[in-house]
């Protein structure tokens, strides 16, 4: 009786609860397969890319209905901060209007999305925190790199992981990495900056290092080592970024500004 | 549209309550149903109150952000006004993590309906909850974020709550006090989820930020 309650999400356990109905789990794995049926003609990829799309639902409509009309979009990347308290319903209430976009759409996990039982939410809901996907040979490494919400463990990053990502090589011509929280910022573990920075400037396939988090744009190599850092718009900002990828590292970094069309 | 209403209503019920109880001086709440008729649900009889720290009743509930299952007891006062304290938990299949969850409850139940000898109903209830959960994945370490990193508490939840309760008369206990079994529903929701439809309500209606508990309570 009290499963059967719980099933319909009305008898809600907790709000930190970490379930969701079967057809809503595993998305990235559901989102990936997806985009794979209907690849790229050409080596050219390009995909959307906004962050933190916390507590904005309608902004978040209006975002959707804007994405629609561009065309030759590949896929959508969302930079974290999906949710604002890292609760399921949050979770569940982005999701109704993402998946409303014509094109699949792909997640990394942000600090918000680690507060109370967040992590188990975005396992339940999206996947791994780490995981890689490749598309007409551009490899995507996305990564949780909210050093803070593990209170500086050391861990988070796990560049372990990064490094053996991207020696894999094959089948690979350029890679991207996806995060939240930059390098540059507090927020990501001092301890684990030079290791993660040095994995970075050792791959010479790598077009530009992806984060969100500040809610503005910024680009530029903070490093001095010839690799591109990249931040995008908070959702809230209607604002978002259009990048091109192709070739040998080339790419093309487009802002779209869109209002409410209500 | 008819969850607008019932929002609405959690709104205004205690509003309209203290007003129907300031205006009409004399008139007791409970004499809106039948006004002769004594209260079959009376609680206490006077010549043998309980001391005040006994509690009147034991509580069992599933839902309502409160826990999977949660258990516990309560006081009442003048068979109006509960207040129940529930220890609830949610297994960590379901949460990530195993969570505790302890919670007061205080209801108000201006309105007691015989509907029958031994049915009674109780058409509304109208409360506030203030919850505290243990045992979530990040809990939020002392020195892991400076002051109001996040503005928000991730462990303490309070809300309103609306909710009905039907009493049945058992036999009263050997000392002579009257007892019910009582099941109830409750709507609520939390202080994180009115933010969230505040500042959505074009893309987010009252009914997505709705929780139900459902639950039972015998006097003892």
């Amino acid at each position: 009786m009290v499963l059967l309650l719980g099933g319909c999400q009305l008898v809600e356990f907790s709000p930190n609860q970490a379930y969701v109905p079967t057809q809503e789990r595993g998305l990235t794995r559901q989102q990936l397969t997806r985009l794979q049926t209907a690849p790229a003609p050409d080596d050219t990829i390009r995909f959307v890319f906004v962050g933190d799309t916390q507590r904005f639902y309608d902004e978040t409509e209006a975002f959707v209905a804007s994405v629609n009309q561009q065309p030759g979009i590949d896929f959508v990347l969302i930079g974290g901060d999906i949710s604002d308290f890292g609760l399921t319903r949050e979770f569940r209430w982005v999701h109704q209007r993402l998946r409303l976009l014509s094109v699949p759409y792909l997640t990394v996990i942000g600090n918000h999305d680690l507060v109370g039982n967040g992590r188990a939410v975005y396992q339940e809901v999206y996947g791994p925190l780490n995981y890689t996907f490749r598309y007409q040979g551009t490899q995507f490494i996305c990564l949780d790199t909210n050093g803070r919400e593990y209170g500086f463990n050391h861990k988070v990053p796990d560049v372990a992981w990064l490094q053996q990502q991207l020696t894999d090589t094959a089948g690979t011509r350029q890679t991207v990495v996806v995060s939240h929280v930059p390098p540059q910022d507090e927020d990501f573990d001092p301890a684990v900056v030079p290791a993660y920075t040095a994995a970075l400037r050792g791959c010479n396939r790598l077009v530009f290092h992806l984060g969100a988090h500040i809610h503005r744009f910024t680009v530029g190599q903070p490093y001095q080592d010839g690799v591109t850092y990249l931040t995008t718009y908070s959702l809230q900002k209607k604002r978002y970024h259009i990048l091109t990828v192709w070739g040998q590292r080339k790419y093309r970094l487009q802002t779209v500004t869109y209002g409410l069309d209500w | 549209m008819q969850f607008r209403l019932i929002l609405a209503a959690l709104v205004a019920a205690p509003l309209a309550v203290s007003a129907s109880i300031s205006s009409v001086p004399g008139a007791l709440p409970d004499s809106v149903g039948v006004p002769t008729a004594p209260a079959p649900a009376g609680r206490v009889s006077p010549s043998n109150p309980l001391p005040w720290y006994r509690p009147n009743h034991v509580v069992l509930q599933t839902g309502g952000g409160l826990g999977m299952i949660a258990g516990g007891a309560g006081f009442s006062l003048k068979d109006r006004l509960d207040l129940d304290i529930l220890i609830g938990y949610v297994p960590e299949k379901y949460a990530g993590s195993a969570l505790s969850l302890a919670s007061a409850k205080l209801i108000y139940s201006p309105w007691s309906l015989p509907l029958h000898d031994k049915l009674t109903l109780k058409p509304l209830s109208v409360g506030g909850y203030f919850s505290y959960t243990h045992g979530t994945i990040n809990d939020e370490e002392p020195d892991q974020y400076q002051p109001g990193y996040y503005w928000f508490s991730t462990d303490t939840r309070v809300g309103p709550l609306l909710g009905s309760r039907l009493s049945y008369a058992l036999p009263a206990t050997a000392s002579g006090r009257s007892r019910n079994l009582s099941a109830y529903y409750e709507f609520s929701t939390n202080d994180l989820y009115i933010v969230s439809y505040v500042q959505n309500r074009r893309g987010l209606s009252p009914a997505d930020i709705l929780t139900l508990s459902l639950g039972l309570k015998l006097d003892i």
